[in-house]
């Protein structure tokens, strides 16, 4: 599966997020992931990719294209 | 209604949630416990398999997800769970619509003996075979015994005072006792009270067996709880969450709402005697029950009956029972739920004095449904079998904790 597949996937699993609303220009305040929800994903993703994501800045007011090309960036090819 | 010489405050209970491994709702643990031949819902857990206990009572078919939503569930332990979920019920059976309320004037009072252990249970296995970098960031907001009073907060938009009480096996009922001074105090006219407990903790549970407090009859787990009974070896843990809304008489009156009983006396007390057994002379919970008593102006002669603590160790129900007959004499029904209900630790003075309400509010009884084989040294109308049918205008919840937390409510029948 590939990231942005599996980022939606994780979003709407464990999150409660509806499909429809995961697009790549909304925040993730948007989806209702606060900063605690946050840390919570970045466990999630560096469990499902096995990737290290602890410099990777990441807030709220990022959007989930941002997300998703941060974790494709870390993701060996 | 005030009491007729202490001008102290009856609290009306006009509402009650009950999600417990008897029923989940009001009506169905109702049901559950006053069924003839009962099946108690005792379950082996893999979690507890290779302890002598790997047995705990448990809530079947209880679909949470269904009920709180994703968002709001994956941010509470189960134990909160089961307090929003009963919190809704109370509310709701008050004819109470949180939209409309005057939020800043709803307290909550949730006791919890052992808040979110499973899940710090789990968390430290995760520390153990992962290390730092897993360990999840919900740790405090999921684990810490407060957590269940501020998720009905959240769930329910209550901004007045909120707390947790931990008193141990007495919590749910010092809740209550809490909430009916807060009541009193004029801090709130609506009080959310009792306790919320889900303790299947493979931590806890092999330390209760090391402290021989746990019942270890696996050949028969269904009838291993049997409160007063000559073979008693030890309590049950079960889960559940019991909550009432209290108010004051003159608010639940001037909104036309249903008064299912009245919360007349709280009285509390510690043994200052061991960190895990009652005082053997019972000193304490005599205290508890006669402050109690004084509270609500009523005179031990008046009481019909009892939801006794009944854990179904050889010690507290012998403790109890002969303080039961002390201080009350031969009239009150007595009955332990939790060989129905399992011994839900600090949810169980929320779930059983809601069952006290309800006695009260039907005039029946409960039975105690393990009781064979009675204790002929313990010397009070235990109820067994099947429920009693009964005339009664006050009734009485007592609880014991470990490290001495005593507490014990006096129930009218209306107030």
């Amino acid at each position: 599966m590939d990231v942005t597949n599996g980022v939606t996937l994780l979003l709407v699993e464990k999150f409660g997020v509806t499909r429809p609303s995961v697009e790549q220009e909304v925040a993730l305040y948007a989806l209702g992931l606060d900063s605690l929800a946050l840390e919570e994903l970045r466990l999630l993703i560096e469990e499902r990719w096995q990737i290290d994501l602890e410099d990777v800045q990441l807030t709220s007011r990022e959007t989930v294209g941002q997300l998703i090309t941060a974790v494709q960036s870390k993701v060996p090819e | 209604m005030r009491g007729r010489s202490s001008g102290r405050l009856t609290a009306a209970v006009t509402g009650l949630g009950l999600v417990t491994a008897a029923g989940v709702g009001t009506d169905a643990t109702w049901r559950g416990v006053t069924a003839a031949e009962a099946a108690p819902a005792v379950r082996r857990r893999d979690e507890l398999s290779g302890l002598s206990c790997d047995f705990m009572y448990t809530i079947d078919g209880l679909d949470t997800q269904a009920l709180l939503g994703l968002p709001a569930l994956r941010m509470m332990d189960r134990f909160s769970q089961l307090a929003v979920i009963a919190a809704r019920e109370a509310v709701a059976d008050a004819g109470l619509d949180s939209s409309a309320w005057d939020a800043g004037r709803v307290a909550v009072v949730i006791g919890s003996a052992h808040g979110g252990l499973p899940f710090y249970d789990e968390q430290s296995t995760v520390l153990a075979e992962k290390g730092a970098r897993r360990v999840s960031p919900k740790l405090a907001p999921m684990t810490t015994l407060n957590s269940a009073a501020s998720s009905v907060c959240l769930n329910l938009g209550v901004r007045g005072p909120s707390l947790a009480v931990a008193t141990a096996c007495s919590s749910g009922t010092v809740a209550i006792g809490t909430a009916l001074q807060l009541l009193r105090s004029g801090a709130c006219d609506i009080a959310i009270a009792g306790g919320a407990e889900s303790v299947c903790s493979r931590l806890l549970i092999a330390s209760a067996c090391q402290m021989r407090a746990v019942s270890t009859r696996r050949d028969d787990p269904a009838t291993a709880c049997r409160p007063f009974d000559a073979d008693r070896d030890g309590f049950v843990v079960g889960e559940g969450a019991g909550l009432l809304v209290l108010e004051r008489e003159d608010h639940a009156r001037a909104r036309g709402a249903r008064v299912r009983a009245g919360i007349a006396g709280y009285g509390a007390s510690s043994d200052a005697y061991s960190a895990v057994a009652p005082s053997p002379d019972g000193k304490g919970i005599e205290d508890a029950l006669r402050v109690a008593l004084a509270d609500a102006d009523i005179d031990p002669g008046e009481v019909g009956h009892v939801n006794a603590h009944g854990t179904s160790t050889v010690i507290n129900d012998l403790t109890e029972g002969t303080v039961l007959h002390r201080v009350l004499g031969d009239r009150p029904l007595v009955t332990s739920t939790k060989a129905m209900t399992g011994h839900t630790l600090g949810a169980a003075g929320g779930i059983e004095t809601a069952l006290t309400a309800l006695a009260l509010q039907h005039q029946v009884v409960p039975p105690t449904v393990n009781l064979r084989t009675r204790d002929l040294r313990i010397p009070i109308d235990v109820v067994a079998k099947e429920a009693r049918p009964a005339s009664f205008d006050c009734a009485v919840k007592t609880s014991m904790g470990f490290g001495g937390h005593n507490a014990a409510l006096v129930l009218t029948r209306s107030c």
